[in-house]
C-alpha cells in the first residue's frame, strides 16, 4: 500500500491547487478524481459558460452594431461551432492542470475514493494514470481508465483534504425527460431550443438565461422567492432584472412555484398561477448539493450536517484532526476562487505547524447582462448587522468612457463605515463589472477609507474611474455629478 | 407653578442614586402612572412612575449623575408654566463610605486612557525603540496648540511626552523627537485602522499588529478598544466592594460533606408527578431553616467584639442575573410552612431575575444559600455575605460509587460546602451544623411529614 503525506479527494478548483501547494511545501501528495481534472468549474461550470457567454455577447454586439454605424447583414449563429470552441478551451485548460500536477510530482489516481479509516482511502473503478500515457488535451476516457477497469487500490495518507464539490440539485417533482436538464447537461446540447423555461433565478439560472436570450432563445425564468438574484442588494438586482426584461426580452416570473410540470415529445409544460407555460426545454437551476456519496465518511469518524455538508472551520479543519475539507462540500460560499483560497490554506495548515485562516473578502461575480460584481459587506448585510454605513453611488452614464463606448448601463456603489469612513463593501453592475470588482476587493482588504481611495489617481478615460467618482459621492464631492439638493 | 419630580428613596440604606435613562423627553405628555425614568440603585435598576399627569417641562438631572435621594431631578406641569430657578443638585461628592450602600463611583474626571502601557512597538525593526513612557497627570500637562495638532494628526497620546518648553510645556519639537524615538516612521497601519484609533482616542504607538505583515489592521485597533478600561455597573461595583470587604475582614474556613440525595430525589419526582411544586432547592432551604433554629450561633453576626443572635431566620438565596448576582431574602423563614417557603422563594427569584425586586427584598439576610447544582460543579466555597456568619454552597448531584453495607453501589450524591466565619463558628460547630442539614435531607420520613 502506497503511503503519502497528503491525499486530496477531488481535483476541482479547490483540490488541485491544494495538491500543488502541498507539493510545493515538500509533501508527497496524491490526488484522486473520479471524473475529469478541473471539476465542475472547468468542465461544466465557470469556464464553459464563459466561452458560450462571450460568443453570445459578440452576437448581441453585432445585432446592435448599427448604432455604431456598422451594418452587418445576415448574422447567424452556428451553435455547434460555439460548443466546439468551448470544448477546445476546456480541453486545453484541462491538459494544463495535468501538466502542472505532473510537474509538481503529484500522483494522480482515477476512481471513486472512500474512507477505510481516517488515514486509509480505497480507490475503486479506476487506476492511477502515468502522465506519459495521457494523451494531449484529454483526461482519462469516459469508461474507466483506458477502457479497462483496474482493480480496487488502497493508499494511506497522514492528512487528507476532502474537496469533492457539489452537483446540481434536481428536485423529485421534475419529470425524468430529455427536455428537462440541469446546467451540466445543458452545456452539452447540440442545438439551442427555440424556447426555454429556467427554473430558479439564482446566478446560474440568470447567466444561462441571458446567454440563451442573446442567441435568440425565448426565455422565461420562474423563481419561487420574491425576486431573482436575492443575494444582491435591491438596487443592484433591479438594474439587472430591468435590463434582462427590457433589452433581452426575458420573461421573469417570481413569488410562486412552477406547478404540474410535465414533458412529452412535443414540449415541457408547467403552470404558474393560472397560466400554463410551455417551452422546448426546461433548465433546472435551483441550487447545488454537496457530493459525499460513496465517501464512507463514517469510517473516518466524520458526519455531515443535516443538509449534507462537511463542516470545516476558517482553517479548513474538520472535526477529525487529520482531515480537512474545502470548497462547495463545506457549504460556505460556493465559488471556485473561494475553494481555491480554502484549498491553499488547507494545504498549508496540513503541511505546516503554523495554522492560518483563509481570507474572508470574497469577490462574487455574475456574468449576466449586465454583469455584476460584489465584494465585502452589502447594504443588506449592514442592515442585518445593525451597522451604521453610508453609501456612494456613481452611474456609468456619468463616465466619459461609458458614453464614448456606448456601454453605459448600471452603476457602482461603495458601502463605508459611517464613523471611520472605512470601505467595507462594494457592488458593481454594468460593463466589465466582473473585472472592475477586483480593485474593490483589494481596496477593502487593505482597509482603505473612501477619502484615500478618492485621492487615488485613476486613469482617464477608463471604466475604473467610476470607483473614484463613487468614493467622492460618499462625501457629496463628486466632480461629475451635480450637488445633491439639500 | 410646575411640580418638582423627586429622586425617590429606594430602601432604607440608599443615600444616592443615578438615573439610567429618561423615558420621556422634555415636552412629552405624561399620564399618571407613566414611567418617567429608570434609576440604578446599588441593587438593581428600578422604574419610576409619575404620580401626576402633565407635561415634562424640564429635565434637571441628566442620566448617569449620582444625586442624593429626594433631590429634584425635573419638573412636571402645564406648558408655559414657570419653573422655579432650577438648581441642579450637586452631584454626590465622593466621600468616605459610611454605610455599606454608599459606594458611589467618584465623579471626578477619569484618568486619561493608559492603554497597554509600554506595549512593544508593532513594526519589526532593528533599531531600538524607546518604550512608551506613562502619561502625565492631567493637571500638570501643558502643550502648545501646534504640538497638540501634530499629536492629534499623528494619533498619539501627547500626555506621554516630556515637554522642554517653559514650565515643561510640550512644544512641536518635543512631539517630533518623540515620534522619531518611538519609531513612528516605521509604523505601518491601514488608513481605516488609523481613522478608528483617532475616533477612539487611542495611541497608535501602543497598538500591536498581530498579522504576519506587521501592519496594524482594524481588528488590532478593535482589540485595543476592547482593552480600554470601562466603568463597572453600579451593581458590579457594589458586589466588588462587599465581597472584598467580607473576604478581607472575615476569616473563612470551609466544611464539605456529601449528602445522599437518592431517596429525596425519587420522592420529589413522585411529588412532581402528583403536581406538587417543590424543587430540590426548596428542600435544601427548608433543611437549612430547620437547622439554623437548632444552631443560633450560625444564625448570627459579629463585629469582632460582640456577637448578635438573630431572632428570625432571614434566608437569602443567591440568584444569578444578567448583570451579576443578587440575593433575595425570605424574611422570617422559620414562620413559613414548606409550601409557603417554596412559593415565596419562587416569587422572589422571579422578581429578582426581572430586576423588579425592591432593595428591602434584597437586604437583611442572616444566612445565605448559593446553589450551583445546575452548573455541573463538584464543590465550591462561596464568600460569606457581610453581616452573616456562614453561607452554604450547594454543588451538583451526580451518580457516584459509594459504600453501603460493605458494597459499592451507585447513589445520587451532592456535596455541600459551608463557608464559616471562624470568629463565631468553630470547626466542630460547622461540622455539626452541616451534618445536621445532611441528616435532614436524608431523612425521607421528615419530608413525608412536611409535605403531607
Amino acid at each position: 500500500m502506497e503511503t503519502f503525506d497528503i491525499a486530496v479527494i477531488g481535483a476541482g478548483p479547490g483540490g488541485y491547487p491544494a495538491a500543488i501547494r502541498a507539493a510545493q511545501l515538500g509533501a508527497k501528495v496524491a490526488i484522486i478524481e473520479k471524473e475529469k481534472l478541473g471539476g465542475t468549474c472547468l468542465n461544466w461550470g465557470c469556464i464553459p459558460t464563459k466561452a458560450l457567454i462571450a460568443a453570445a455577447e459578440t452576437f448581441e454586439k453585432i445585432k446592435h452594431a448599427e448604432k455604431y454605424g456598422i451594418t452587418v447583414k445576415d448574422a447567424s449563429v452556428d451553435y455547434s461551432v460555439m460548443i466546439g470552441n468551448k470544448d477546445k478551451a476546456v480541453g486545453t485548460l484541462r491538459s494544463g492542470i495535468n501538466s502542472l500536477l505532473t510537474a509538481n510530482g503529484v500522483k494522480q489516481f482515477t476512481g471513486t475514493a472512500s474512507f477505510v479509516d481516517r488515514n486509509t482511502i480505497e480507490i475503486s473503478g479506476g487506476a492511477s494514470i502515468p502522465a506519459s500515457r495521457l494523451v494531449g488535451s484529454l483526461a482519462p476516457p469516459e469508461n474507466g481508465a483506458h477502457g479497462v477497469t483496474r482493480p480496487t487500490e488502497h493508499i494511506t495518507a497522514k492528512k487528507i483534504i476532502i474537496a469533492t464539490g457539489s452537483t446540481s440539485a434536481m428536485p423529485g417533482f421534475l419529470p425524468k425527460h430529455e427536455r428537462v436538464v440541469e446546467s451540466r447537461a445543458f452545456l452539452d446540447i447540440k442545438k439551442l431550443p427555440a424556447s426555454m423555461i429556467v427554473l430558479g433565478g439564482g446566478f446560474i439560472g440568470c447567466e444561462l438565461a441571458c446567454m440563451a436570450a442573446m442567441l435568440g432563445v425565448k426565455v422565461t425564468i420562474v423563481e419561487l422567492l420574491e425576486d431573482i438574484l436575492l443575494l444582491l442588494d435591491a438596487d443592484v438586482r433591479r438594474e439587472v432584472r430591468a435590463h434582462m426584461e427590457k433589452n433581452l426580452d426575458i420573461r421573469v416570473l417570481t413569488g410562486k412555484a412552477l406547478d404540474k410540470i410535465s414533458a412529452d415529445a412535443k414540449s415541457v409544460r408547467g403552470s404558474f398561477s393560472d397560466e400554463t407555460l410551455s417551452a422546448d426545454l426546461l433548465l433546472c437551476a435551483v441550487g447545488r448539493k454537496p457530493v459525499t456519496d460513496g465517501l464512507k465518511l463514517e469510517n473516518a469518524g466524520l458526519k455531515t450536517t443535516e443538509r449534507g455538508f462537511i463542516e470545516a472551520d476558517d482553517y479548513c479543519r474538520t472535526k477529525v484532526a487529520n482531515i480537512f475539507a474545502i470548497g462547495d462540500v463545506t457549504g460556505k460560499i460556493q465559488l471556485a476562487h473561494y475553494a481555491t483560497a480554502q484549498g491553499i490554506a488547507a494545504a498549508e495548515n496540513a503541511v505546516q505547524t503554523k495554522q492560518h485562516q483563509h481570507d474572508t473578502i470574497v469577490p462574487n461575480v455574475i456574468f449576466t447582462s449586465p454583469e455584476v460584481g460584489t465584494a465585502g459587506l452589502s447594504e443588506d448585510d449592514a442592515k442585518k448587522q445593525n451597522r451604521a454605513v453610508k453609501t456612494g453611488k456613481f452611474r456609468f452614464a456619468g463616465l466619459g468612457k461609458g458614453m464614448a463606448t456606448g456601454e453605459n448601463v448600471g452603476f457602482v456603489k461603495w458601502i463605508a463605515d459611517a464613523t471611520t469612513d472605512q470601505l467595507l463593501g462594494a457592488a458593481a453592475v454594468g460593463p466589465h463589472a466582473t473585472e472592475l470588482i477586483a480593485e474593490a476587493a483589494a481596496v477593502i482588504r487593505s482597509e482603505l477609507t473612501s477619502r484615500e481611495l478618492g485621492r487615488t489617481i485613476h486613469a482617464h478615460p477608463t471604466f475604473s474611474e467610476i470607483w473614484m467618482e463613487a468614493a467622492h459621492a460618499l462625501h457629496g464631492e463628486c466632480i461629475h455629478a451635480p450637488p445633491k439638493r439639500k | 407653578m410646575a411640580t418638582p419630580i423627586i429622586m425617590p428613596k429606594f430602601g432604607q440604606m440608599t443615600e444616592e442614586s443615578a438615573i439610567v435613562e429618561w423615558l420621556k423627553k422634555e415636552g412629552d405628555k405624561v399620564a399618571k402612572g407613566d414611567i418617567l425614568f429608570t434609576v440604578e440603585t446599588d441593587k438593581s435598576v428600578m422604574e419610576v412612575e409619575s404620580f401626576e399627569a402633565g407635561t415634562l417641562l424640564k429635565i434637571v438631572v441628566p442620566p448617569h449623575v449620582n444625586v442624593p435621594v429626594q433631590s429634584t431631578v425635573g419638573f412636571l406641569g402645564n406648558p408655559g408654566e414657570t419653573i422655579p430657578t432650577a438648581t441642579a443638585p450637586a452631584p454626590a461628592a465622593p466621600k468616605p463610605a459610611t454605610a455599606a450602600a454608599s459606594v458611589a463611583a467618584p465623579a471626578a474626571p477619569r484618568a486619561p486612557i493608559a492603554a497597554a502601557v509600554s506595549a512593544p512597538i508593532a513594526a519589526p525593526v532593528a533599531a531600538p525603540i524607546a518604550p512608551l513612557p506613562a502619561p502625565a497627570a492631567p493637571s500638570l500637562f501643558r502643550i502648545s496648540p501646534r504640538a497638540a495638532a501634530l499629536a492629534k494628526h499623528s494619533v498619539i497620546d501627547a500626555t506621554r511626552i516630556k515637554g522642554t518648553g517653559p514650565e515643561g510645556r510640550v512644544v512641536e519639537k518635543d512631539v517630533r523627537n518623540y515620534l522619531q524615538q518611538h519609531g513612528y516612521d516605521k509604523l505601518r497601519i491601514s488608513p481605516a485602522a488609523k481613522e478608528l484609533a483617532a475616533k477612539e482616542k487611542l495611541d497608535v504607538l501602543a497598538i500591536q499588529a498581530t498579522n504576519d505583515s506587521g501592519r496594524i489592521s482594524v481588528a488590532d485597533v478593535q482589540r485595543a478598544v476592547a482593552e480600554k478600561p470601562k466603568p463597572m455597573s453600579k451593581m458590579r461595583q457594589v458586589i466588588a466592594q462587599r465581597l472584598t470587604q467580607s473576604f478581607r475582614d472575615t476569616p473563612h474556613f470551609y466544611v464539605t460533606i456529601s449528602v445522599d440525595m437518592t431517596e429525596l430525589i425519587a420522592y420529589r419526582n413522585q411529588l412532581k408527578a402528583a403536581g406538587a411544586p417543590y424543587t430540590v432547592t426548596d428542600f435544601i432551604a427548608e433543611a437549612v431553616v430547620l437547622t439554623l433554629q437548632e444552631f443560633p450561633d450560625v444564625n448570627s453576626s459579629t463585629d469582632g467584639k460582640t456577637t448578635r443572635w438573630n431572632s428570625h431566620v432571614n434566608l437569602g438565596i443567591a440568584v444569578s442575573i444578567e448583570q451579576g448576582l443578587v440575593v433575595p431574602v425570605i424574611r422570617a423563614a422559620e414562620q413559613l410552612p414548606l409550601l409557603e417557603l417554596c412559593q415565596r422563594s419562587k416569587e422572589l427569584a422571579t422578581k429578582a431575575r426581572a430586576g423588579k425586586a425592591t432593595p428591602d427584598e434584597l437586604s437583611g439576610g442572616t444566612f445565605t444559600i448559593s446553589n450551583m447544582g445546575m452548573m455541573d460543579v463538584e464543590s465550591f466555597g462561596p464568600i460569606i455575605n457581610p453581616g452573616e456568619s456562614a453561607i452554604l454552597g450547594v454543588a451538583s448531584t451526580r451518580p457516584q460509587p459509594v459504600v453501603r453495607d460493605g458494597k459499592i453501589v451507585v447513589r445520587q450524591m451532592m456535596k455541600l460546602t459551608l463557608s464559616c466565619d471562624h470568629r463565631i463558628v468553630d470547626g466542630a460547630l460547622g461540622a455539626k451544623f452541616t451534618n445536621a442539614i445532611k441528616q435532614k435531607l436524608e431523612d425521607i420520613e421528615l419530608w413525608k411529614r412536611l409535605t403531607a
